[in-house]
């Protein structure tokens, strides 16, 4: 599984499944939890953007983890795959993450009446979109791509290791200043009918993840392989010389 | 005298003090560069005394961050390019030892002007006093840290521009801005500043290693 | 007489092209290795291969014979020299060959010798002030500093003139006499005496 070409064949019979599962269980999630679960007293019917919000920002997270794994498969043991890898999750990442951000402020908007607070959870997830962003950069910045793999994968490593020093000093500095305000990021009180659709969204989002990762991954594997005639053959139909 | 890693520091230690003391603006420009940031401030925003001394931690803290980012961009590229890197790597030595003894070098040469640049910023932004030792405490550590950060990140983009390398370092370093922010206003407030040192302490004692190691695989891979 | 380093079965591919296969030869004492190719075909990734800049893919490398003494035999005994040519622009000719890597146990007299060698009579001006044929001169003066036992120089002969390939050709005879040995590379057969190893590039 660690070559390419061997990979895009078995995602090939493996996507069709793949995708209906994940459209599947995120449609079910967000249907539930958009229109069925209960309304909260204190919030109304604004909360249930949380049913993107924390699962978005969950994925956010766990993608960075995941890119860290990859990241020290690919430096410790040099696999191919594991440096596309980490570049396919990267922008799906940072997606993810910027959703996090962008529906964190619309939550905002009507309990706070701003688009934008400071408050810890939103800015440590804007350090997160950050460190997103210096991997795609520093990815797209290098021309031989195999290196860029590697020189990503320190930098999720990294990334990684930072993140949890960046979340408690934020957290401390956002304690430091906290205005007199109810924070908003702490999700209200969950009874169990609004906890259960936001687990069925959460799995959705990562389905939806390794969907997505796998067409990412094709998508890489044909365009660093595109002077092989196993990718003339798939899809030119024709044999590599021909005009 | 063989070849062992106490030759091979003070080997380092010598030639780039000697270059760095031939090529003045290595060290003159970190220190100017500093002092042109924080003059921003003032001219941007206002001029009034106590708006300042409320600014001052963060002002000096940010010119901190971007003049050591930027002071050590250059610092593996001419060695690369005239073949004196790849000796670090041939010998027998550890190379993330000798690796760290550059980036020691280099913030010996770039981190003391900073730091003097941050005791002149402290009195044009009125900053008080008593939180003066503090504030170069923290920078002390701050910057070494910036430096292996950067370090890392200049072997990383070797070649390329310094934005590029400015967008990998800085998420990297927010820990550090907060630590060492928190160290002066902790101070200007009469609090105990000390448990923040010690976590820029712990960050160091993490990072040495920890970076410099990365640094060696970053480096090695624009052999390839 | 033992050959100080072998090369087994060495293969290598950079971005999926296969540069060489299968590559077998041994350094011996005072014998030399010339490795010819056009550009692209490898000769500095197979140099750097040899020192352990880049990792090895398939093959083997053996040292004096037993792959224990590889990394003392090679911080001790081996000279590098990359495309660059290993000199600092801002130090003086005498400050290059005291203040480099190479000089651990040279003493003031071996310095001199080297310089002299070569031909390097100002000794106190700037390198970035000497021409490039003279800059050139100080990083071979450099292979004068120990008696090392093999020499990869890559590409020693671009971009000289007569007079500094005579005298490169010259220290290399002198070296090799003394037992040591040199693996050069080039893009044709130069003057040495040696055994030629041709890199063809297959597109």
């Amino acid at each position: 599984m660690g070559s390419p070409p061997l990979f895009f064949q078995w995602s090939s019979k493996a996507l069709p499944w793949l995708a209906i599962i994940s459209i599947i269980v995120f449609s079910i999630g967000m249907v539930w939890g958009i229109f069925y679960s209960p309304t909260d007293y204190k919030q109304g019917d604004v909360y249930r953007i949380i049913y993107i919000h924390v699962p978005s920002a969950i994925l956010g997270q766990s993608i960075l983890m995941f890119m860290a794994i990859c990241g020290f498969i690919t430096v410790v043991w040099r696999v191919k795959i594991s440096g596309m890898l980490i570049k396919s999750a990267a922008s799906i990442g940072a997606s993810f993450t910027l959703i996090a951000l962008i529906t964190g402020s619309i939550w905002g908007k009507p309990t706070w009446g701003t688009w934008w607070v400071w408050d810890a959870r939103l800015t440590s997830t804007l350090i997160l979109f950050f460190i997103y962003t210096a991997i795609i950069g520093l990815h797209s910045s290098l021309d031989d791509k195999t290196k860029a793999d590697r020189a990503i994968s320190i930098l999720s490593l990294v990334g990684i290791a930072i993140i949890p020093i960046i979340k408690k000093s934020v957290d401390w500095w956002y304690t430091l200043h906290q205005p007199s305000t109810f924070t908003l990021s702490s999700a209200p009180s969950m009874a169990p009918d609004m906890y259960q659709p936001l687990l069925v969204c959460v799995l959705g989002f990562y389905l939806i993840f390794a969907f997505l990762l796998t067409m990412n991954l094709r998508a890489e594997i044909v365009f660093r392989e595109k002077n092989k005639t196993w990718v003339s053959k798939q899809y030119l139909n024709r044999q590599k010389n021909d005009k | 005298m063989k070849s062992d890693i106490y030759n091979w520091f003070f080997l380092i230690l010598k030639r780039d003090l000697l270059i760095a003391f031939r090529r003045s603006s290595t060290y003159i420009t970190p220190l100017i560069f500093f002092l042109i940031v924080v003059s921003f401030f003032p001219l941007a925003l206002s001029p009034d005394q106590d708006f300042l001394r409320s600014l001052a931690p963060g002002v000096i803290w940010i010119a901190a961050l971007l003049s050591s980012l930027l002071a050590v961009e250059t610092i593996f590229s001419e060695d690369f390019k005239d073949g004196t890197l790849d000796e670090f790597f041939v010998t027998n030595e550890p190379s993330f030892v000798l690796v760290f003894a550059k980036v020691l070098c280099h913030w010996l040469i770039t981190g003391l002007p900073i730091l003097l640049a941050s005791a002149i910023s402290s009195i044009i932004l009125y900053l008080p006093a008593s939180s003066f030792l503090p504030m170069i405490c923290s920078l002390i550590l701050g910057t070494f840290f910036m430096s292996l950060l950067g370090a890392m990140g200049a072997a990383l983009s070797l070649g390329r521009s310094a934005i590029l390398s400015s967008i990998i370092v800085l998420p990297f370093s927010i820990p550090t801005l907060l630590m060492g922010t928190a160290v002066v206003s902790s101070a200007i407030n009469n609090q105990d500043y000390s448990g923040f040192l010690l976590i820029m302490g712990a960050m160091l004692a993490i990072g040495i290693p920890g970076l410099c190691l990365l640094t060696v695989e970053a480096i090695l891979l624009n052999y390839e | 007489m033992l050959p100080k380093l072998k090369v087994k079965n060495l293969s290598c591919s950079r971005a999926d092209n296969l540069l060489f296969h299968d590559l077998n030869f041994e350094v011996v004492a005072g014998k030399n290795i010339e490795i010819i190719g056009s550009n692209g075909s490898g000769k500095t990734t197979l140099l750097r291969i040899l020192l352990g800049l880049i990792n090895i893919g398939e093959g083997k490398l053996e040292w004096l014979d037993n792959e224990e003494n590889y990394n003392h035999y090679r911080s001790i005994d081996c000279f590098y020299q990359g495309h660059s040519l290993g000199i600092k622009n801002l130090l003086s000719a005498h400050e290059n060959l005291s203040l480099s890597s190479y000089s651990f146990g040279a003493s003031e007299e071996k310095i001199a010798y080297a310089l002299d060698r070569v031909g390097i009579k100002n000794h106190l001006s700037f390198t970035s002030e000497l021409s490039v044929g003279q800059k050139k001169r100080i990083s071979i003066a450099r292979w004068l500093l120990k008696d090392f036992g093999i020499y990869f120089i890559d590409e020693p002969f671009s971009a000289l003139d007569d007079q500094a390939t005579s005298l490169i050709i010259e220290i290399i005879e002198e070296l090799n006499a003394k037992g040591a040995s040199f693996v050069i590379t080039g893009h044709r057969a130069s003057d040495v005496i040696s055994n030629q190893i041709f890199l063809d590039h297959e597109v």
